[in-house]
This record gives structure tokens, C-alpha cells and sequence, in this order.
């Protein structure tokens, strides 16, 4: 039975370095989460006759935390989700709800009123309506006819 | 000395309650440590405090939120990344949970479920009687 180790007596190292890895490792889904995987908050676009909805789930989020912007022809949607921050780390027994800071781009459909675009939060559940914009009736572009084209 | 309090077990079983064709979705939360006992936080978006059934039945604790639609019934799904339905989940309480005190509120589609320990009973003195 060897009473004492030969060998580099830093060969606790590895050791440590294994285990710092893996806490990482473990910090980092718990942050990415949210990031890595699927885009946050999930979202359901419908359609209805004269306009377009579109459905997400943030639980826990307030209007005050919520950011909607419409630029360029995109929806973006911002926010922040830390719902535990007044529970400290080694309080939890199980800990399965995301949070931190979370953003979300969506391409608009062309033929909408951005003008006329409404959101709620209700209950954790924010909806967006986009109304459509009026069909408008077909208009006959006039042809220039050219004097002459260049040969 | 103090035992530690048991760990609600969670059991996942898919209620039979709601109708087959809804959606139900077992809901995330969390569950922390306070000094007066534990407390459980769910997601459940889209839960009205109307269409959320919680009950206490022998050990078992039972969740059921019922969601409301956000679209219109003739709304058309174009795109879809999340399944919209009822949430359902249950967990077996530990015995030092005071069945009587527990109690909940719902905001902004969270749930939070206040389990308060039952209170130590203090030491008591048993006086011995000489004859």
C-alpha cells in the first residue's frame, strides 16, 4: 500500500481542471439556455381575414420589461427574464424555468399597416396584431413608347 | 436535529381530465427553500386565475391550468414553434407540508404555491408526579 505518491505533485491539477470544466459547462447551459437551442420566445404566427397575429409565451413578463420595436420591416422583441433573482442560488431544489436577457427579430410581411399595430400582454401571453394593408385596385402602368433604341 | 424536507416528487402523469384532443404540456417551475418552508414557482403563459384548478387530495398536489385562446377560432396557423394547450402537473407532497396553510396566486401566467413546513412543536415538560 503506497503511503505516499510519486510523481508530479501537481497531478491534482487535471483533477481540478476536469472539475472547473465541468462546472463551467454547467453555467453555461444554464445561461445559454436560452440563447443556444431553440430562438426565445418561441412564436405562432395565424392569420385572420384582415390581418395577421402573432402569439408568444413569456411567463413572468411585464409590460414594463418588454420592449416591441418595428424598424425596417422587422418585429423585434426584447426583454428580460429573471424571475428567481430574489431567491439565492442554493435555495433551489429544482430549478427548470429560464431567465436572463433574451432578444427576437421577425421579417414582417410586406403588405401591412405598421401604423396599426397593436400588442397586449395578458396573463404571460403577449399577442401582436398586424393589420393587413387594403387591397389596392390594379393600376395600369402606361408604357413610354421610345423614340428610338440605340443600336 | 433536523431532517431535511422531502423533495415534492414529481410525478408527470398526463391528466385524463381534459378532453383528448387539447394539447397538454407539463409546465417548468421551480422549487426553492424559504425559512417558513418551500415555495413552487410554474410557468403557465396564457392562464387566467379562472381556468387554473389547483387541489390538494391526500399527499398529492395537482395543477391544471386551462389556456385561453389568443386568436380568434377562424384564425389560421401559418407558423407554428410552440403546441398552445393546457398545462397539467402533479407532485407528491412531503409529510411536514401544512396541508391547511397552503396557499397560491397566479401573475403574469406564473404560478406561485406557498407549501408551509407544519411548526415544530416545542419541547414540552412532563411534569412527574411523586407518590
Amino acid at each position: 500500500m503506497p503511503v505516499f505518491r510519486w510523481g508530479n505533485p501537481l497531478e491534482a491539477l487535471p483533477d481540478l481542471e476536469r472539475e472547473m470544466d465541468r462546472w463551467l459547462k454547467s453555467v453555461e447551459v444554464a445561461f445559454e439556455g436560452l440563447r443556444l437551442g431553440r430562438p426565445f420566445p418561441a412564436l405562432n404566427v395565424f392569420v385572420v381575414e384582415d390581418a395577421y397575429l402573432i402569439t408568444a409565451e413569456l411567463p413572468g413578463c411585464e409590460v414594463s420589461n418588454l420592449d416591441i420595436e418595428v424598424a425596417d420591416g422587422a418585429l423585434t422583441l426584447r426583454g428580460n427574464r429573471s424571475p428567481q433573482k430574489d431567491v439565492p442560488a442554493d435555495r433551489f431544489r429544482r430549478s427548470e424555468r429560464m431567465s436572463g436577457d433574451w432578444e427576437r427579430s421577425v421579417t414582417l410581411p410586406e403588405r401591412i399597416d405598421e401604423q396599426g399595430i397593436q400588442a397586449e400582454l395578458t396573463n404571460g401571453l403577449l399577442r401582436v396584431r398586424f393589420p393587413k394593408l387594403p387591397a389596392t385596385a390594379p393600376r395600369q402602368i402606361k408604357l413610354n413608347e421610345s423614340p428610338s433604341s440605340p443600336v | 436535529m433536523t431532517t431535511e424536507p422531502r423533495i415534492p416528487d414529481d410525478t408527470q402523469q398526463r391528466s385524463n381530465e381534459p378532453a383528448p384532443e387539447r394539447w397538454v404540456r407539463t409546465p417548468p417551475i421551480d422549487i426553492f427553500e424559504t425559512e417558513q418552508g418551500l415555495v413552487l414557482r410554474a410557468d403557465l403563459p396564457g392562464v387566467p386565475a379562472d381556468g387554473l384548478e389547483l387541489q390538494v387530495q391526500d399527499n398529492r398536489l395537482t395543477l391544471l391550468g386551462r389556456v385561453a385562446s389568443p386568436v380568434p377560432d377562424n384564425a389560421e396557423l401559418i407558423h407554428a414553434e410552440y403546441h398552445s394547450g393546457d398545462f397539467f402537473r402533479s407532485f407528491i407532497l412531503s409529510d411536514d407540508v401544512d396541508h391547511e396553510r397552503i396557499s397560491a396566486k397566479l401573475t403574469n401566467g406564473v404560478l406561485e404555491v406557498l407549501l408551509p413546513r407544519i411548526p415544530r412543536s416545542l419541547p414540552r415538560r412532563i411534569s412527574i408526579q411523586t407518590q
